[in-house]
């Protein structure tokens, strides 16, 4: 078997991500509460509002605190000179490799709610593809990006 | 220097501008006549508001080409253009990557082309960097001089350098007939037809015909599944017809680095490939040529515009897939055509067939709620997603030879790619729950597309055969 890849992504990503399992409970929330509500006015039989309410449940228990967990105990990053290689996934684990030569450009970005945990996500993108890292400690994703933009530079290019 | 002098479009330009634009704004101009009227009877306003629409048209047709004017100076090619918005465009022979000619049939009566220039920086648009509507064939040709003698040289020069073809490939008669009759263009013109009937929904009276059409259709099974049989021959024939202009003529040369490709026969169009930019080698080969060891050859080649036709050029439409790896190799000397393909494990046809069998068992089940009767119909979904799985998993394979990674696989056609490493961008291997278990995997390798990517994934080869690749990939190996 291959080696994993050694570097974990911070742990305030957990945070985060269930914030985010938050959002979308509540949508699904909405959905629940629509269905208890006609439910109860027009008389519906009583499981169709047990089992909605049970299904909320699961999706909030899914949401917010599974995915997260198995998401970030799966995420797993590695940054050498001559490439770059991720790790990820829940049901499905993905392994990618990309070759720093191929690297065209790296960005940090970071939305309101990163910033609040002092996080942000890096991409990086080859000509034909894109990889995000997310949610890094900002000093980190900084200095990554520094050194992925060095490193690019330097990589020597067996193309021609 | 040569061509210095500004330079304007043949007047056919300033019609085929005014065709174009009336064919861009003819939808939502019926649009509006039917809907907005009633049927077809013009009133005097919609009179007006056509007449205007079309004298509009035809003045700005014209004021374009008053206004667009080109010369070369100073190693670029400079244009100016636009009747609002006045537009120059300065574009240095070096930046230019290719110039494609075509003659559609407002160029040919009066010896001209129309010409498509090429940058690496016309990203981002369907459009080329630029257009030169119709322009006579000699000055065209004077541009490609220059721009060869810059892409040698390195500066402008002005003698004629003639282009010697070193490897010519033409198609021949039979080769034709064969690539219309197994294309699978019977799809789209039965859908075309279909939805063309459809748009007239106020001028042909369709339920008194098709009540008439019951009265047939009780008369008995044969005559309808022989109009139904008639209908698909004569849409089959059309395809024929439409493949065979469109690739009539197909000619592929090489001179120095670039592969030039010229095709058609009412609207000829030539293509130019730099031969550096070529990411991947792919075949194809649809269910029908398959069966007659046929195929066809595409190249993947970066930047250019996001035109299909120019990140998937077809450079050989189709041939016997045993004398392709010859030709091949004359073109791609450090290409590997034969290589020998590991296939997907036995084991692996289980998860072929559940993928395959899955959505159909979804249809059965569904329609079986929903209409019962014939529901019956969709059980044939059944064996053929069956077979569908066995020839999946046949065609599934993968090759490692020296610096090159070929994969095989099948989406709906069967897919052969041929990839050098230095080409390939990103290589991920994948792995479900379920493949764990059995040791299985799945390796997706991404080439440089055009704009964007492309490439080949094989899906449950062994976990250990995949980890071979990805270690071939790493730095170092």
């Amino acid at each position: 078997m291959v080696m994993e890849p050694r570097k974990r992504i911070s742990e305030r990503a957990l945070k985060v991500w269930r914030i985010y399992g938050i959002f979308y409970s509540a949508l699904f929330l909405c959905l629940a509460g629509g269905i208890v509500a006609l439910a109860i006015a027009f008389n519906w039989p009583s499981w169709i509002s047990i089992i909605s309410v049970l299904l909320f449940v699961l999706f909030l228990y899914i949401f917010v605190v599974r995915f997260p967990m198995l998401r970030w105990k799966r995420w797993r990053y590695e940054i050498r000179e001559q490439e770059i290689e991720l790790q990820h996934g829940v049901f499905v684990i993905k392994r990618t490799l990309v070759p720093m030569v191929r690297v065209q450009h790296v960005d940090t970005k970071q939305g309101p709610i990163l910033r609040k945990y002092h996080l942000s996500s890096v991409t990086v993108s080859t000509a034909a593809t894109v990889h995000e890292i997310p949610a890094l400690e900002m000093e980190e994703a900084e200095e990554i990006r520094l050194s992925i933009s060095k490193l690019v530079r330097v990589a020597d290019d067996d193309d021609v | 220097m040569m061509m210095s002098k500004t330079r304007r479009l043949h007047p056919i330009a300033a019609v085929i501008h005014f065709i174009k634009h009336l064919k861009d704004l003819f939808f939502p101009f019926m649009v509006i006549l039917l809907f907005g009227g009633n049927g077809l009877s013009l009133s005097f306003w919609e009179m007006l508001f056509t007449a205007t629409f079309i004298i509009l048209s035809l003045v700005i047709g014209v004021f374009s080409w008053l206004r667009f004017s080109y010369r070369v100076e100073d190693g670029e090619l400079r244009i100016e253009s636009g009747v609002f918005v006045r537009k120059k465009r300065y574009i240095p022979f070096e930046r230019i990557q290719s110039l494609d000619f075509s003659e559609g049939i407002f160029q040919r009566p009066f010896g001209l082309v129309k010409v498509r220039v090429e940058t690496a920086g016309s990203s981002g648009s369907q459009d080329a960097e630029a257009v030169l509507t119709a322009i006579s064939k000699a000055e065209a040709t004077a541009i490609q001089e220059i721009l060869t003698s810059v892409k040698n040289t390195g500066r402008v020069e002005t003698e004629a350098i003639v282009e010697k073809p070193e490897w010519v490939y033409k198609i021949t008669i039979s080769q034709l007939l064969l690539l219309a009759s197994t294309s699978g263009g019977v799809g789209v013109v039965i859908s075309a037809v279909i939805a063309f009937a459809f748009q007239f929904d106020e001028l042909i009276p369709y339920e008194k015909v098709f009540s008439e059409l019951k009265g047939f259709i009780s008369n008995g099974l044969v005559f309808v599944s022989t109009m139904v049989f008639l209908v698909l021959l004569i849409a089959w024939f059309i395809s024929v017809i439409g493949t065979m202009i469109k690739y009539a003529d197909f000619t592929i040369k090489k001179v120095e680095n670039d592969l030039i490709i010229s095709r058609g026969l009412l609207e000829k169009r030539q293509l130019t490939i730099p031969l550096n930019r070529v990411q991947g080698i792919l075949i194809c080969e649809n269910l029908i040529r398959q069966q007659f060891g046929l195929g066809s050859v595409y190249l993947e080649s970066a930047g250019g515009t996001a035109n299909e036709d120019h990140s998937k050029a077809l450079i050989l439409p189709i041939m016997k897939r045993d004398e392709m790896a010859s030709l091949l190799t004359q073109l791609f000397p450090d290409y590997h055509f034969n290589p020998t393909m590991v296939p997907s494990p036995k084991r692996a046809l289980k998860r072929y067939m559940f993928r395959h069998l899955v959505p159909s068992f979804v249809i059965v089940i569904l329609s079986f709620i929903l209409f019962r009767s014939w529901a019956y119909l969709t059980l044939l979904l059944i064996p053929f997603s069956v077979i569908w799985a066995f020839q999946t998993h046949k065609d599934t394979g993968w090759n490692l030879h020296d610096l090159q990674l070929t994969l095989t696989y099948r989406g709906i056609v069967k897919n052969t790619i041929f990839m050098k490493k230095n080409r390939i961008q990103t290589i991920s291997i994948r792995k479900s729950f379920f493949q764990q278990g059995q040791a299985l995997s799945t390796v997706e390798a991404t080439v440089k597309s055009g704009l964007g990517g492309s490439g080949g994934t094989v899906s449950d080869i062994e976990e250990i055969d995949s980890i071979k690749i990805y270690n071939w990939y790493k730095h170092g190996a």
